[in-house]
């Protein structure tokens, strides 16, 4: 056969670098139950669409060439659900993953690839960090990480990170840079290793205390979702993308309505107490008004007051931010705040319209609030608002008191206002203002008492509202889903095919 | 066996307790509402398990972060 030799080269050095870290280390994972980089890109792409880039890269150094199938970070593209996406997987058999001159210059023509033309980028993370010794002395400063394109995020398309075992350096950073970031249970993500932090601080350090499920997904926020396999993170990967475009400038995805979507309101009057000093579980309520089954709410363990959530009205997609009563009663707290400044850097960058359903009695108040910079988070939230060009919806479900009305869209912060009957916009409830505002407690003056709670509660009603053109009706909440229906088309930005200006596009998202 | 505190999340005082100690409770049950803003806050199980100790009565002031049981699990 001709070119016989040569091809037999080709084979050769294929199969050494599908074989990764070597055959030790790679039924050394498989024993502990855990999926390799390769059969992680499987499960993530569509069958038989992964196109790789830099198969036969290799450490840069003479050494180390021979140890460093890939250079211990493997990338290309493929496709999930037919549209194209660009991949980064970490495989921790070759040298932890760890960075060096050569994986940062494939992880950096992803980026540029995935830029220009208009795709995610995909970040599947397990890394040790920066390699040894390419990091090492002045000549590691020269020649890795000191690109400042490596962290200057602008949004042009999506960008997910998975987090599927120790991840320290480049997986942590580019999980902090993503629009969504999903956790394995039992990964670890931190700047720094529990070993190397104790031994920084000579302190005992438990790795799950210091960047575990539970610390990030309740604590730091920098986690969306929390799952327990790999298969699961790659699943929650491809349901994530399918609410968002490719890129930042087109529409998302339309999908079929599914059947059983309609019809459902009735059961609003049913899941909201009459009584308002009763709370309920604002998702329930949501569940009814978008299409079924479409909803994904993110950060669900973080900053629970309010609930942020992607779902699908009439097919397309759209971004939930809705007062969750059952936790803290609504109030809005600064965790609350970051988790919504997220996501609204979320929508705004990538077309997605947002409806707001309010139930919130104010701003959590109190020392912790204001030690962790309250006014300033809820400020970031007003100014991130004002620049947000997708169509904005808010409905006032029931209380929206204080400042936090303009937060949640009140005013002419949302393209349409609309009432539900039970809306309620006085500036605090009522019976605290008559104690607060005036001194008065009903104890010791009950007459005077139920006269200025009589005189806070009126024309708090979403008919005066409505008089006064603040809000541009009044619902029966039963027709919610109908009413978003037909508002989220009227202000379907035709003239940009639903393309927003990404004013936000380069917001940090983590404060 | 490990014990998990249940916190409050918000300042307000006891109004109810439902749970009693040696229970056995399931995730995201309500174990007590603390009323805190002219609203009943229900406080949530963290973890399923047993009530091992109430550290409140009814009535009681309770500050944010405080615990107000524990659950052994």
């Amino acid at each position: 056969m001709t070119f016989e030799k040569m091809l037999e080269e080709l084979e050769r050095m294929k199969t050494k670098a599908l074989g990764m870290g070597g055959p030790e280390k790679v039924a050394r994972r498989k024993a502990e139950n855990n999926l390799n980089a390769r059969e992680r890109l499987d499960l993530l792409l569509d069958a038989g669409s992964f196109v790789e880039s830099g198969m036969f890269a290799t450490s840069h150094r003479p050494e180390m060439r021979d140890r460093t199938p890939g250079d211990a970070k493997l990338a290309g593209f493929g496709n999930i659900e037919g549209r194209s996406v660009a991949v980064v997987a970490n495989d921790f058999t070759v040298l932890g993953a760890s960075s060096s001159v050569v994986n940062g210059k494939k992880i950096r023509h992803m980026r540029e690839v995935a830029s220009k033309s208009g795709m995610p980028l995909i970040f599947l993370g397990e890394s040790a960090g920066a390699r040894m010794p390419d990091r090492m002395g002045a000549e590691g400063r020269a020649i890795l990480a000191q690109d400042p394109y490596e962290y200057r995020r602008l949004r042009e398309s999506p960008w997910v990170s998975a987090l599927l075992g120790a991840c320290y350096g480049s997986s942590t950073w580019y999980a902090c840079l993503s629009d969504f970031v999903v956790m394995r249970r039992g990964a670890i993500m931190a700047v720094a290793s529990g070993r190397v932090t104790s031994m920084a601080i000579r302190q005992e350090i438990d790795s799950e205390e210091l960047g575990g499920w539970k610390m990030h997904s309740e604590v730091s926020g920098l986690v969306d979702a929390v799952v327990d396999t790999d298969e699961e993170a790659l699943a929650m990967v491809r349901k994530w993308l399918c609410y968002l475009p490719s890129h930042q400038n087109e529409a998302p995805p339309v999908h079929p309505v599914p059947a059983g979507s309609e019809g459902r309101g009735g059961r609003i009057l049913d899941l909201m107490p009459e009584n308002t000093s009763k709370v309920y579980d604002v998702r329930k309520i949501v569940e009814t008004i978008v299409d079924l089954g479409s909803m994904m709410e993110l950060k669900p363990r973080f900053g629970r007051s309010i609930c942020t959530a992607l779902a699908r009205i009439d097919g397309g997609s759209v971004g939930i931010v809705a007062s969750n009563p059952l936790f803290k009663g609504g109030a809005i707290d600064v965790d609350a705040c970051n988790k919504v400044i997220a996501f609204l850097v979320l929508c705004d960058s990538f077309n997605i319209p947002l409806v707001f359903l309010v139930d919130q009695p104010g701003f959590l108040v109190g020392v912790d609030g204001e030690r962790r910079a309250a006014p300033g988070h809820i400020m970031n939230w007003m100014n991130a608002l004002a620049l947000v060009t997708v169509p904005k919806l808010s409905v006032i479900m029931r209380k929206s008191y204080g400042q936090a009305y303009l937060n949640m869209g009140g005013g002419r912060n949302s393209d349409e206002v609309i009432c539900w009957p039970t809306a309620d916009l006085g500036f605090m409830a009522p019976q605290v203002g008559a104690n607060v505002l005036f001194g008065v407690k009903e104890e010791e003056d009950p007459e005077k008492y139920h006269k200025l709670v009589d005189e806070l509660s009126r024309d708090t009603s979403g008919w005066r509202l409505a008089s006064l053109y603040e809000a541009q009706d009044v619902i029966d909440p039963r027709d919610t889903r109908d009413v978003l229906t037909q508002l989220l088309r009227v202000h379907r930005k035709r003239m940009g095919s639903g393309v927003g200006k990404h004013l936000l596009a380069n917001w940090p998202t983590t404060f | 066996m490990a014990q998990t505190d249940v916190l409050s999340e918000i300042n307000g005082s006891i109004w109810k307790i439902l749970v009693k100690e040696g229970d056995s409770i399931s995730e995201d049950e309500t174990l007590v509402v603390v009323e805190s803003m002219k609203m009943e806050i229900p406080v949530l199980a963290p973890v399923s398990g047993m009530v091992g100790k109430i550290l409140v009565a009814e009535g009681q002031p309770v500050a944010e972060g405080e615990a107000i049981a524990y659950i052994n699990h």
